[in-house]
């Protein structure tokens, strides 16, 4: 149906849209966010690295299941891996960011400054 | 097989952490100690026998291409027993220091901390390196934050979100070379890349070099380290300078020699490593925030250390070794030092030390020791360290070494006159205001002395290291060798 | 300026991972060789464990260290979010805005709480038959206390117990481990009798190890949940 690098234009256009949300804006949550949205492109690239054309998922039942219609299960066991990593990173940014804000009573990057370069 | 439980030994006592705390909130400051004590013995009993041949330990029932094993050998071995040393000094010197905050919490994130740090060094798989590598950083995130000060939050935010960008990138990295190779094992994606030639694989190349980058603080890559090494508590900036760091230029160095092993690359990174030498020793010479100066001049010594290894030849790698192994010792004592003169003085501003060296002698002294080691006075291991490096540099006679090493001398004349400020300090200026005198804990004296005694001992005889740093070297460097140990 | 600073980095960066990815094409069979671990997974993993779901038995036992480096990462969350929100201050601040749920709210989440609780469990029990496994199953228990932290104000989660859950799980994880080591060759490896395919005693020690994950992971984003509303006793 689509041509075959549409998948990784998607993929990686989520990440280039995560990247720019980090590098342009200047409130710390929409930092966070940016980061989330650049993890999930990588996630998508991760299991579309794995796609094998036609195989379905590797699980087997009774009656179905060959394992030569079977798409890569190790892409998936590392995508796993790698989704509660981020969930980790995510729970550790926002519980600092809500300490941050304790200190300065704002979420903006350019008046957080207490450190010189 | 027991190299497993270099590994296993600190996650099982952190997991256990809190069944401990039901028992006794005082337990959790000896846990670290008992862990770091196991790893050091048996990091010592098992280096004779890595040193002779390799030995590959299975996880999971399957052999090495199919499942997920370690490498303990030389390299793998000594940096964990390395690990385990600088981590039972800061975890005897923590137990008198950490006294606010939830004690329990940072003693099972320091020793998280370690098995991250020790795991990264030993595993054989591209992705189980990665996995480690984030217990390491996301345990150093929380830690830096530890105090919840103002300076700990905001460089912790800053360190979290450069560092998570570059776990993303080895992430991309990775997914590139799964992509290409269908593996993870990093011997056999090893084989693959001789026979393939591709610019992609430049690309996966960078994005893994930047992303390990970001810890071992490459150039454009460390503009977090100086907050977030000042702003830490005194303990975690020394593990933070003596251990993570390392880890950070052992993957690095692993994805260049042993995975890519791509010999026209070693020049810019060797340029890379030559600009933050220099970068590092220039902002630190124009700090004035002692914490702040160390940590620049950590950024430097990653510049040798990363200089001194891509020479590329096995003296070049060794003698960059024996750097990383003397830093690790020096920076240790130096920030454990002068956590205790700025917990004293109340500042960390360097003139507000003027003449604590005469209240202080024992911390002063070991300061001192560390220093000069540092900077590359003959009796310490420094000056092994950085003799080494420049006669490896000067052997293949050519001027472009030459040149590099003239910089180099700079760099280290740069260092020579801030640490020389420092001891200036420290000794020859009369205190301002009387500051109060309350001697240092043994805890804390204790491990300091002891690391000293390792850089005075290891720069009088520095013969002990050479033959563990020659194999270490040729584990590094020796890319068919690492192939056909870990294949058969 | 800083714009098109980023956006000239993010066009080299994006133009670099496309091109790179066209090595890799869309749908390719990359594991097309028997010695490439994916198709060593496929072709024999079930004989060798016994577990229908062979992402489950990559997760748990061929790349298990894997996962215990995970567990070991969002117990690192945990415990980090408490060391950092240790030494804060008692913000009073919602205190005066704050009104309870109508009746019909907190009596649906009190209801919906142990079927929530039952479904996580049911995920994570099969997590070797069928699509799932311990950390969705976790993800599932704690959406259930993140419903009842939403929909009934006063409640509050023990903490202490949740504390030694997560550690006799992880402990139990730990234990599995060395068992095989013990038992078998190697750390993790499976050391009880695989059982008969495709029912729930099948796979051997994956369906324990996938409990305890279970248990962990429930008990771990509970904690983190409860952490970041401000609902620690």
């Amino acid at each position: 149906m689509f041509h075959q690098s549409t998948y990784f234009v998607g993929c990686v256009g989520l990440m280039i849209v995560g990247l720019y949300t980090m590098l342009t804006k200047k409130n710390l949550i929409k930092v966070i966010i940016g980061l989330s949205l650049f993890e999930t492109g990588i996630y998508l690239l991760l299991v579309v690295v794995g796609y094998i054309q036609g195989a379905t998922a590797p699980i087997f039942s009774r009656t179905t299941g060959s394992p030569a219609e079977m798409v890569d299960p190790t892409p998936q066991a590392l995508v796993l891996t790698a989704i509660v990593i981020g969930v980790a990173v995510l729970a550790l940014a926002l519980s600092l960011t809500i300490r941050l804000h304790e200190h300065y009573g704002t979420l903006n990057l350019r008046k957080i400054r207490g450190l010189k370069w | 097989m027991v190299a497993v439980l270099l590994i296993i030994v600190p996650l099982g006592l952190a997991f256990a952490m809190p069944l401990f705390n039901f028992v006794s909130k005082r337990i959790a400051a000896y846990l670290p100690i008992a862990a770091m004590v196991c790893n050091l013995i048996l990091s010592i009993l098992l280096l004779p026998s890595v040193m002779e041949n390799t030995r590959i330990v299975i996880l999971g029932g399957l052999p090495p291409p199919l499942g997920i094993h370690l490498v303990a050998g030389p390299l793998g071995v000594g940096l964990s027993g390395l690990i385990s040393l600088v981590g039972l000094a800061v975890s005897i010197y923590a137990w008198g220091y950490i006294k606010q905050g939830a004690q329990d919490k940072y003693h099972a994130l320091y020793l998280l901390l370690l098995s991250g740090a020790t795991g990264a060094v030993l595993t054989g798989d591209l992705f189980n390196l990665f996995v480690f590598y984030e217990i390491l950083c996301i345990s150093s995130y929380a830690l830096v934050a530890y105090l919840g000060d103002r300076n700990g939050v905001e460089s912790a935010v800053k360190y979290l979100i450069q560092g998570s960008v570059g776990s993303g990138l080895i992430l991309v990295g990775i997914a590139i070379l799964y992509g290409m190779f269908g593996t993870l094992n990093m011997a056999q994606i090893a084989i693959h890349i001789d026979n393939v030639d591709s610019p992609a694989l430049f690309l996966a190349l960078v994005l893994l070099v930047t992303g390990f980058g970001v810890e071992a603080a490459i150039f454009p890559l460390n503009a977090w380290l100086p907050d977030a090494h000042s702003s830490a508590p005194s303990s975690i900036s020394a593990i933070l300078s003596g251990i993570a760091i390392k880890v950070g230029i052992y993957a690095v160095a692993r994805v260049l020699f042993t995975i890519f092993g791509v010999a026209v690359v070693f020049q810019y990174v060797l340029l890379l490593g030559l600009a933050t030498l220099l970068i590092g020793e220039i902002c630190a010479f124009s700090q004035d925030n002692i914490k702040r100066m160390l940590a620049y001049s950590s950024v430097g010594q990653v510049g040798l250390i990363v200089f001194a290894m891509c020479i590329a030849t096995p003296d070049g790698v060794g003698a960059g070794l024996l750097q990383l192994v003397s830093h690790a010792l020096s920076k240790a004592v130096l920030f454990l030092g002068v956590g205790y003169l700025v917990a004293r003085s109340g500042s960390m501003s360097l003139s507000s030390l003027n003449g604590i060296g005469k209240r202080m002698p024992v911390v002063c002294f070991a300061c001192v020791v560390a220093a000069f080691s540092l900077v590359g006075l003959p009796p310490f291991v420094g000056f092994a360290g950085k003799f080494l490096i420049v006669r490896a540099a000067l052997a293949g006679k050519s001027i472009f070494f030459t040149v590099l090493i003239g910089i180099v001398f700079l760099a280290t004349v740069v260092e020579g006159a801030y640490f020389f400020r420092m001891v200036q300090t420290l000794y020859f200026k009369d205190a301002k205001r009387q500051i109060e005198y309350k001697k240092v804990p043994a805890s804390a004296s204790i491990p300091i002395m002891a690391l000293v005694v390792f850089i005075v001992a290891l720069g009088v005889y520095p013969d002990v290291l050479l033959p563990y740093l020659k194999s270490a070297a040729a584990d590094l460097l020796n890319k068919a060798g690492y192939i056909k140990e870990v294949l058969g | 300026m800083r714009i098109l600073i980023s956006c000239v980095l993010l066009v080299i960066l994006s133009l670099g991972l496309v091109f790179a990815l066209e090595q890799a094409p869309f749908g390719s069979n990359q594991i097309d060789n028997a010695d490439k671990p994916g198709r060593f997974y496929l072709n024999q993993g079930m004989e060798k464990t016994g577990a229908a779901n062979v992402v489950t038995s990559v997760v748990v036992t061929y790349r298990g260290f894997d996962t215990l480096g995970e567990v070991t990462i969002l117990f690192i969350a945990a415990i980090g979010l408490g060391a950092v929100f240790h030494s804060r201050k008692k913000v009073k601040r919602y205190e005066k805005e704050k009104q309870s749920a109508s009746l019909i709210l907190q009596t649906g989440c009190r209801f919906l709480f142990p079927l929530i609780v039952l479904f996580g469990t049911y995920v994570f029990i099969h997590g070797h038959l069928s699509p799932g496994g311990g950390f969705q199953g976790g993800v599932i228990i704690a959406s259930a206390f993140l419903l009842l932290f939403l929909g009934c104000e006063e409640k509050k989660i023990p903490m202490k117990s949740m504390n030694t859950v997560e550690s006799l799980a992880g402990i139990i994880f730990v234990g599995i481990g060395l068992a095989g080591l013990y038992w078998g060759e190697s750390f993790l490896e499976n050391f009880l009798p695989r059982g008969m395919d495709y029912m729930l005693l099948s796979g051997g020690v994956i369906p324990i190890i996938y409990i305890a994950i279970g248990f962990k992971v429930g008990a771990e984003l509970a904690g983190i949940v409860a952490g970041l509303i401000e609902r620690n006793p």
